[in-house]
């Protein structure tokens, strides 16, 4: 202890004096603070912002009520008795997203597993970039390439075009079925017989299978588009747009289900399909349905696309699933009707859209605990 | 199941795959085919006499002398139309008033889309719009207006179950029998004397300013404004998003506080970009008063505010990719912690942090709706970097959906809707490139 201590006073300029030491303490704590500081402002910038989004929309609710806002589906903002049922923008929202999620999440979901499990490592550097590619053009790119180019096409040849899709969509899924449900078919046939029962069952089961589709594509090319800028079309868009997330979330959802799952049920004898299936898809079970709920979060939050291109009619179409009708969305009321009752700060035409905004925050914040609450139950099952 | 059909399965399920991922490819070239090869044609296109007489009248750019020429020449050419219209207007001044009547409208009609073919009648004033001033100054749009001076469009509203039926008539029915039948096929047959097309490159597309409303010149005030907004957001959102990363990853210890730190991240990440700006507008502008109205200063902010948490993210990714070893070795050379980070953490993820702000300034520059309440406008003037604290600005993306949607003639201006497109895109995409070999880069190093 001596001998260290006179090794120290050797070399003073390396011991710090006590005041100097406190100094030292409280710049590294304050230093430390300063950082927590400015840590904490993205925490802070996101109460404020439903703070002032909500200090906006609260007024309407005082003004207008409930009731009306989100039952009635009459919307004219500016008729001199204005009506502000919000319920056909709603449905507007809900059902563009739904028809983008049925475009993104089998994709990008098949996308994800091929580019995981499939695709060797020199293939997966080509195709990467393509999925940044399409995360980061612009979403007003996307919804000038739906306004400019999709819509007129859809408006001259769209039946064409549906049951061209329809074919092209259509073909190798019923071929496949008919020859699962063959296969099936067939399994509980004597033996003798199985080959020819399984040949007989494919041949009916096609031939169903192809007049189903003939049929549809007649129904389909027979069709009259009144207006390409209907729902099908900023779907179609918007999901090309959701895929990118899609991917990318449920690609690293199945990186993170480990080898020895797969190698396990390889051993057992299965096909690289039934291991995708049957282990590593339920393994990723939640990364999946956290990449589902990220992607349809982009597409209700998505503005311009469908503000150019969903026809912005506030109706909720007949039958509902008609997605050959324009619609009017949250996000694109709030772009479009700002600038009119933007000089009229104060009236219920002006909060109204504030308070279209808090729905739109409240649902993404709920989206966005969801898909945390997933991800963190499955890096708990996977830890433990 | 058979060993056959599990065999087949397997096949169509990576089949299923590889045809997700050619959706995708076949996606993204169905989206930027269109964008380039019509976004090439605002720069590089079949130019009239009009277009060059524009530049000589508006920059002095091009030999005078040879431009002159050619604008004779075309004149020369333009004249016995002009000629064949005034006589006929002679004519029907000393004819009767009821033939007078007649061809009122039609000749009115047709002198209006000769002007918008040809440019003003010579020998009459000067009309105010620039627009007015000139004939079409690409041959595209001289074909359109060609199209328009011989046949006339009308609706027919006579079959009430289909509505209304447009027809397409030859304008020269309308003047059978009179000497201006003989217009039509001259004008017709003269087209090209008559506009002079050229092969042109414009490159004065993406450096000069627009004028009367896009109809001529280029889109240099929105690359400005863009310019500007990208990188006021990354001056505000870097600094603090780095700092942020390097207080979560080198000083945080794991906490509740934390947790709630990072919950609010992901939220601020999710909000909805038009929530951004209606937030933008309600508290930097109407509260805060960071400028009077729309300006470059309040819309960068709300754009930082968007891509923080971007920031934020691939920082902490950069900054946690560095080894260990790194951080132990400063440390046991003697230096503190904040030393660490700053000599030896950093430097080591400095790479990694610039994809993440590349990216990121992509993204501040294509997004539209944070400014639309928040800093752009139609049309304007390019800004001096002092303005930009208090005057909006035109910027692509908002110019890009303005002229697509809001113009009024939006079918003539198409040109140069795709030539935004595809400088915007081209730009991000440049961007995106630049990280991708950043990254391709790091890896290497970190391979070695």
């Amino acid at each position: 202890m001596d001998g260290s201590a006179g090794r120290i006073r050797a070399a003073p300029s390396l011991l710090l004096s006590r005041g100097a030491r406190r100094r030292q303490r409280l710049a590294a704590d304050l230093g430390q603070l300063f950082l927590l500081g400015v840590t904490s402002l993205s925490a802070l910038a996101v109460l404020a912002i439903f703070f002032f989004i909500a200090r906006d929309a609260v007024p309407f609710f005082r003004l207008e009520g409930f009731r009306e806002f989100f039952t009635s589906p009459r919307w004219y903002p500016s008729a001199a008795e204005p009506e502000f049922g919000a319920l056909a923008i709603f449905a507007g929202s809900g059902l563009v997203t739904l028809g983008a999620a049925l475009v993104a999440v089998p994709v990008g979901i098949a996308a994800a597993v091929c580019l995981s499990d499939v695709l060797p490592f020199a293939a997966r550097q080509v195709v990467k970039p393509v999925v940044e590619m399409l995360a980061a053009i612009p979403s007003v790119a996307y919804g000038f390439f739906a306004l400019v180019v999709l819509a007129p096409l859809l408006q001259r040849s769209g039946g064409t075009v549906l049951a061209a899709a329809a074919w092209i969509i259509g073909a190798p899924v019923a071929g496949l079925l008919a020859f699962i449900l063959a296969d099936l078919g067939a399994d509980h046939a004597p033996e003798p017989l199985q080959k020819r029962i399984r040949l007989g069952l494919l041949l009916v089961l096609g031939g169903a299978a192809a007049t189903g589709l003939w049929a549809a594509s007649r129904a389909l090319a027979g069709l009259e588009i009144s207006s390409g800028t209907n729902t099908l079309n900023v779907s179609l868009v918007l999901g090309i747009m959701a895929l990118p997330t899609v991917v990318s979330v449920s690609e690293d959802a199945l990186q993170a289900v480990g080898r020895e799952l797969r190698e396990g049920s390889y051993a057992l004898g299965a096909t690289r399909a039934e291991t995708t299936l049957r282990t590593v898809l339920p393994a990723a079970r939640s990364g999946i349905a956290a990449a589902a709920i990220l992607g349809v979060m982009r597409a209700v939050g998505e503005t311009m696309v469908v503000w150019m291109a969903s026809g912005n009619a506030a109706q909720i179409p007949s039958p509902w699933y008609n997605l050959l009708a324009p619609v009017r969305t949250l996000t694109a009321t709030i772009a479009g009707d700002m600038g009119e009752a933007d000089h009229v700060t104060g009236s219920a035409r002006y909060h109204v859209l504030f308070a279209m905004a808090l729905c739109l925050l409240v649902f993404s914040f709920v989206c966005n605990l969801a898909s945390e609450w997933v991800l963190h139950r499955s890096c708990r099952k996977a830890g433990g | 199941m058979s060993l056959q059909t599990r065999k087949i399965l397997d096949r169509t399920f990576s089949g299923a795959g590889l045809l997700a991922i050619a959706w995708l490819a076949a996606a993204l070239l169905v989206l930027l085919a269109p964008m380039v090869v019509r976004g090439l044609r605002a720069v590089c296109f079949q130019g009239t006499i009009e277009h060059r007489r524009f530049l000589l009248e508006k920059f002095e750019r091009g030999d005078r002398t040879e431009v002159e020429a050619e604008i004779r020449a075309a004149q020369a050419a333009r004249e016995p139309a002009w000629r064949m219209l005034a006589e006929f207007d002679r004519q029907l001044a000393a004819g009767e008033a009821s033939v007078r009547a007649r061809y009122r409208a039609p000749l009115k009609d047709l002198r209006k889309h000769l002007q918008f073919l040809l440019g003003p009648e010579p020998g009459k004033p000067r009309p105010p719009l620039l627009r007015d001033q000139y004939g079409q100054t690409r041959m595209d749009l001289a074909q359109l207006g060609l199209e328009r001076v011989l046949r006339r469009e009308e609706w027919d509203y006579s079959n009430p179950a289909a509505g209304g039926v447009r027809e397409s008539k030859p304008r020269a029915e309308d003047f059978a029998g009179t000497p201006l039948a003989a217009l039509f096929p001259y004008v017709e047959q003269n087209l090209a004397a008559m506009m002079r097309p050229r092969r042109t490159f414009y490159w004065g597309f993406w450096t000069d300013e627009s004028f009367d409303a896009h109809f001529f010149g280029g889109i240099w005030p929105e690359i400005l404004g863009t310019f500007y907004l990208a990188i006021g957001t990354l001056l505000l959102a870097v600094p603090m998003g780095l700092v942020a990363a390097i207080y979560l990853t080198e000083y945080a210890r794991e906490s509740r506080f934390l947790a709630v730190l990072r919950t609010c991240n992901n939220t601020l990440a999710g909000v909805p970009s038009i929530v951004f700006g209606l937030f933008g507008l309600a508290f930097f502008i109407n509260t805060a008063h960071v400028s009077p109205a729309k300006s470059v200063l309040a819309g960068s902010m709300t754009l930082a505010l968007m891509i923080l948490p971007t920031v934020i993210r691939a920082s902490e990714e950069a900054i946690k990719a560095v080894p260990r070893t790194y951080r132990e070795a400063a440390l046991s050379l003697g230096a503190g912690r904040w030393h660490t980070v700053w000599s030896a953490v950093l430097p080591a993820a400095l790479p990694g942090i610039l994809t993440g702000i590349v990216i990121s300034m992509g993204r501040a520059a294509g997004e539209t709706a944070p400014i639309i309440f928040t800093a752009a406008v139609s049309v304007g003037r390019p800004l001096a970097l002092w303005q930009t604290l208090a005057q909006p600005t035109p910027a692509l993306s908002w110019n890009i959906y303005n002229l697509a949607t809001e113009h009024e003639a939006v079918d003539l201006v198409r040109h140069v809707q795709y030539g935004l497109v595809l400088t915007l895109v081209g730009l991000v995409l440049l961007l995106n490139l630049a990280a991708i070999l950043l990254r391709a880069r790091i890896a290497r190093r970190l391979r070695n």
